[in-house]
């Protein structure tokens, strides 16, 4: 049974009607056009859908619509809002960190929750973080170094 | 998806225990971690979800006057990891809620979500077991206790009652001076465990005082031997001793092969992760100790 859910998504009050077993992913992706958030095993599993529910990253595809009511969420669209990327977004590109990009957005919700919380993660803290988003083209290596130049550039 | 589905928000323990009674296959939705995997997957079709999120009786860790904790069943990984409530040998608990899978999964999913799925190799089941916790039922009849060995009792079957949720886990005082670790072993960081050994363990005098130990992710529910306990009590924890206590573990698994590992690798295993893990706890008591 469908019901009239409130969001706020990057900032914005939305009206969405959900299904009870409709996910957030869904919602985001197919009823509001919000593509970045990627569904890719639909299990919770390669992190591709991961965005921020009240601040905290989770997964899009294991959140229902319906139980996010009143909750605010903030999707990669929502971090660059006039097109000015943030420093992880611009690392990332300077970085050579994107492959095919299925990854990057959940990552980049991901790096950047990270530097919110902690202005100068190591390495190890980086990895950590990051172990809950997969990327197939396995370019790990430059998406760690490009996450720890945003450190260095010291304003995440 | 199925359509006829209906989306419920209790606001109490006993209106979610209503509304379950009330619906032929009604699922309790806590961090979603697991159920909604599955209603992705296709495997379960309810007829009604009834989401625990708004229960504020559910939530938080709150100190006993006895040293015990009461957890609340919808108390995240990620708060359970972060807690410093945990006292001395509790700490197993927190130190495998940090193992499970990873950061995103650990804000959603919750102690009392994991533990009705109870999937033999999450790793829940083992520390709760070795930390010698209760688990906090709620129903149509009222509010039961049972412990770990009574509520895990088969392959993803638990003690609860259709209509039944868990409300609580309740963890018990560990023995004064006592050490908590959780050791893991999983093909990579955030994968389910091939082997687990869970560990409350105290030394007094060089031999050892307290040892409570589960095994998971080897059989159908946590492995907890007292023979196994008893034969280290009173030892120095040599590596004779240990292979022993091992060897009793091994022997009273139950593991299967995966694709995970073999049944065989298993059992050859869990002596040598049960010494890993002694030492890693005996270098805890050394690190509190300076």
């Amino acid at each position: 049974m469908s019901q009239a859910v409130a969001l706020k998504i990057n900032g914005v009050e939305r009206q969405v009607l959900a299904g009870a077993t409709q996910t957030l992913l869904e919602v985001l992706r197919d009823q509001l056009g919000l593509t970045g958030s990627k569904r890719g095993c639909n299990q919770g599993v390669c992190g591709a859908c991961t965005v921020m529910v009240d601040g905290r990253p989770v997964r899009g595809c294991l959140s229902l619509a319906a139980n996010c009511e009143g909750s605010e969420i903030t999707t990669v669209e929502g971090l660059a809002p006039a097109g000015k990327l943030t420093p992880v977004q611009q690392a990332l590109i300077d970085s050579g960190a994107v492959q095919c990009g299925f990854c990057t957005s959940g990552m980049v919700i991901s790096a950047h929750w990270l530097l919110q919380r902690n202005e100068k993660p190591d390495s190890d803290e980086i990895r950590r973080t990051l172990s809950g988003n997969l990327c197939r083209c396995s370019g790990y290596r430059k998406i760690v170094e490009a996450v720890a130049s945003a450190v260095e550039g010291g304003k995440a | 998806m199925n359509d006829a589905t209906e989306f419920l928000r209790p606001r109490s323990i006993d209106e979610a225990v209503a509304m379950l009674a009330a619906h032929e296959d009604a699922r309790p939705l806590a961090g979603g971690a697991t159920l909604v995997a599955m209603l992705n997957a296709g495997l379960i079709e309810p007829d009604a979800i009834v989401s625990l999120s708004g229960i504020e009786e559910l939530r938080g860790i709150q100190a006993q006057e006895n040293g015990g904790l009461r957890i609340g069943a919808m108390t995240r990984h990620a708060e359970t990891a972060a807690s410093a409530l945990f006292r001395d040998g509790q700490q197993v608990v927190p130190h495998a809620a940090g193992q499970i899978a990873n950061m995103p999964v650990r804000n959603m999913g919750t102690m009392g979500g994991s533990i009705s799925f109870a999937d033999p190799a999450i790793d829940y089941p083992p520390a709760l077991t070795a930390a010698g916790a209760e688990i906090e039922i709620a129903g149509p009849g009222g509010t039961r206790r049972v412990p770990c060995g009574e509520f895990f009792l088969d392959w993803y079957t638990t003690a609860l009652e259709p209509g039944e949720l868990v409300a609580a886990i309740h963890v018990p005082p560990a023995p004064a001076g006592s050490v908590g670790h959780y050791e893991k072993l999983a093909r990579v960081s955030g994968d389910y465990a091939i082997v687990s050994v869970a560990l409350v363990l105290a030394m007094d005098g060089g031999l050892c005082s307290a040892a409570q130990i589960a095994v998971g992710a080897c059989g159908p529910v946590p492995i907890r031997l007292a023979a196994a306990e008893e034969a280290l009590v009173g030892s120095s924890l040599d590596a004779e001793t240990l292979a022993w206590g091992g060897a009793m573990l091994a022997e009273a698994s139950d593991p299967v092969d995966d694709v995970r590992g073999s049944a065989d690798y298993r059992r050859r295993v869990i002596p040598r992760l049960l010494a890993k893990a002694v030492a890693a706890a005996r270098a805890k008591m050394i690190e509190e100790a300076a």
